[in-house]
């Protein structure tokens, strides 16, 4: 192979790009939890003193304190639905020829296309028409929604990936389809299936592109608080509370990464 | 799970299509139709200029996150997966986090004690703490930072599926690194760059949360105006009207994006895939 000097350039400035590219996307992140142990009552930079004070207001914060309960009940909720519903369509279109197959797929990535503002009005405006701004069930049905693409990518891939001799060997064993499914389909794509739903977890607990449209009534999202709340003012206490989500979602992707690896991720 | 998604995904888009169709005056009983809604936003030359800025700013990002999120993905595709393992969890995390944590991480790099102030005063560049929030290169660089994933996403995800052996192949024939990487990576990687474009352009259009707080009164982008029109003023119509037209913008650029792959694919990507 021949080195030229454009070569070196491409190489070099490649260097350079990735580093500019991976600090950038790692920093906010990093100085919001840097910032978040001030024990000053502003967001300096760099903070002043180091304490626990703003952790310990956040805790006793009840506007967020609600607010992080609701986003994990939620939360909780739409990965349970959406991994039953993922499940059944995903294993149809996986096995199964119907007519209207490519439909349903197409349908299935839809929500990833729609723009957040689009679909967030477009709920508020049929739970208004239904009386329902006031429940719980805007939020918990606009983010399963948002939900399903994911869900369905991940339990797709791994449909697809594991060996079907399996299941066939089972049945020459006379096992029945249910008993198939029960046996050795569902324990053998478990970790795709636990990433799936742990993908719906993360959509809903994080999103507030289209629960910020969904709040109107009673229940407000972490996400969505803290919006509020910047939009107004903002102080050390948001750090905290910031802090608290980016520790939240580092595990969850430290799961996912231990469960299938995260290249699969992408 | 099509019940599910026509009740809550489909229905919702049609009625907002129809509420973009009210006057206000026939709003509470939901009859009439006009097209005042989008005469006005076409007629008024404060909307039309947002929405050219919305465009231009989707543009600049989606270009920008093209030329640095290009090298990032080809170099992740390319690297062994244990290498890999760490920078995927970097680019993952922006993706899942909240997107409001991000911004108000910006807003302690951008703010008036933030670490940019901080870094030039200290140094003596500045003498008093500059004004960064609140400008359109601020929404534009928080915008790039959010979405870049997307695009590194995208890149790799047709990267590994290059074959090496093509790029040793043309190395071979004394390409250098410049022609090997504009006669056949790029021939090849285009279906992602476009998927990569495509959904960074839909998603930096539509943003609203990024735009209001970054952004402030002084940057208008369609996206915080939808949201204020809605959230604040209670106008339905202007809103679901201008929701409208950012979804039809968006279908336009997905549609033509992938007529461009499509041709592209069949030929210049065809003759070098060969």
């Amino acid at each position: 192979m021949r080195v030229d000097l454009i070569d070196r350039a491409m190489a070099a400035s490649g260097a350079a790009v990735r580093a500019i590219v991976y600090t950038m996307l790692a920093l906010p992140a990093l100085l919001v939890i840097v910032c978040s142990f001030t024990s000053g009552d502003s967001l300096n930079f760099p903070p002043t003193g180091f304490s626990m004070r703003w952790y310990r207001e956040a805790w006793q914060n009840e506007l967020f304190m609600t607010a992080l309960w609701t986003s994990t009940y939620i939360a909780v909720l739409v990965s349970t639905m959406a991994l039953a519903i993922g499940f059944a369509a995903a294993f149809a279109i996986n096995r199964f020829a119907f007519p209207g197959k490519g439909f349903l797929q197409a349908l299935a990535f839809s929500p990833l296309i729609v723009p957040a503002v689009v679909l967030g009005i477009g709920l508020l405006q049929l739970f208004a028409k239904l009386n329902l701004t006031q429940t719980i069930y805007p939020l918990l049905l606009g983010h399963l929604v948002l939900a399903i693409p994911y869900v369905m990518r991940t339990i797709l891939a791994s449909l697809s990936l594991h060996n079907r001799v399996l299941e066939e060997a089972a049945m020459n064993l006379r096992a029945s389809p249910l008993k198939v499914i029960r046996r050795i389909t569902l324990p053998l794509i478990l970790p795709g299936l636990l990433s799936a739903a742990i993908f719906a977890f993360v959509t809903s607990f994080g999103n507030v592109t289209v629960s910020a449209f969904l709040t109107y009534g009673g229940h407000v999202t972490l996400p969505v608080q803290i919006f509020t709340y910047v939009d107004t003012s903002y102080d050390p206490l948001v750090a905290a509370v910031s802090s608290l989500m980016i520790v939240i979602t580092l595990v969850i992707i430290l799961v996912i990464e231990r469960l299938i690896g995260a290249d699969r991720v992408a | 799970m099509i019940l599910l998604l026509v009740i809550f995904l489909i229905v919702p888009t049609f009625g907002l299509l129809r509420a973009s169709f009210l006057s206000e005056s026939h709003l509470l009983d939901g009859s009439g139709f006009s097209l005042k809604q989008y005469i006005r936003f076409f007629s008024d030359s404060y909307y039309s200029s947002v929405l050219f800025e919305t465009f231009v700013d989707g543009i600049i990002v989606s270009l920008v996150c093209l030329a640095i999120g290009f090298p990032t993905g080809y170099s992740l595709a390319r690297l062994s997966p244990l290498a890999r393992r760490w920078r995927i969890i970097i680019v993952i995390m922006p993706l899942t986090l909240s997107l409001v944590v991000i911004v108000f991480g910006w807003l302690i790099i951008l703010g008036r004690n933030g670490v940019i102030n901080a870094l030039l005063l200290s140094s003596g560049i500045a003498s008093s703490p500059k004004q960064l929030l609140f400008s359109r290169p601020a929404v534009i660089t928080v915008l790039v930072q959010q979405f870049l994933p997307f695009m590194i996403l995208s890149v790799m995800s047709v990267v590994t599926q290059i074959d090496p052996v093509l790029e040793h192949a043309a190395a071979n024939l004394r390409a250098n690194r410049l022609a090997t990487f504009r006669k056949v990576v790029i021939p090849l990687a285009l279906p992602g760059i476009f998927a990569g474009f495509n959904l960074v352009f839909v998603l930096s259009i539509s943003a609203f949360i990024t735009p209001r707080l970054i952004g402030g009164n002084r940057v208008a982008m369609l996206g915080s105006l939808i949201y204020e029109r809605i959230m604040a003023e209670l106008n339905w119509p202007s809103g679901a009207a201008m929701a409208f037209i950012l979804l039809v913008s968006g279908l336009g650029v997905t549609a033509a994006l992938n007529a461009l792959a499509a041709s592209r694919v069949v030929t210049k990507g065809g003759r070098y895939a060969r």
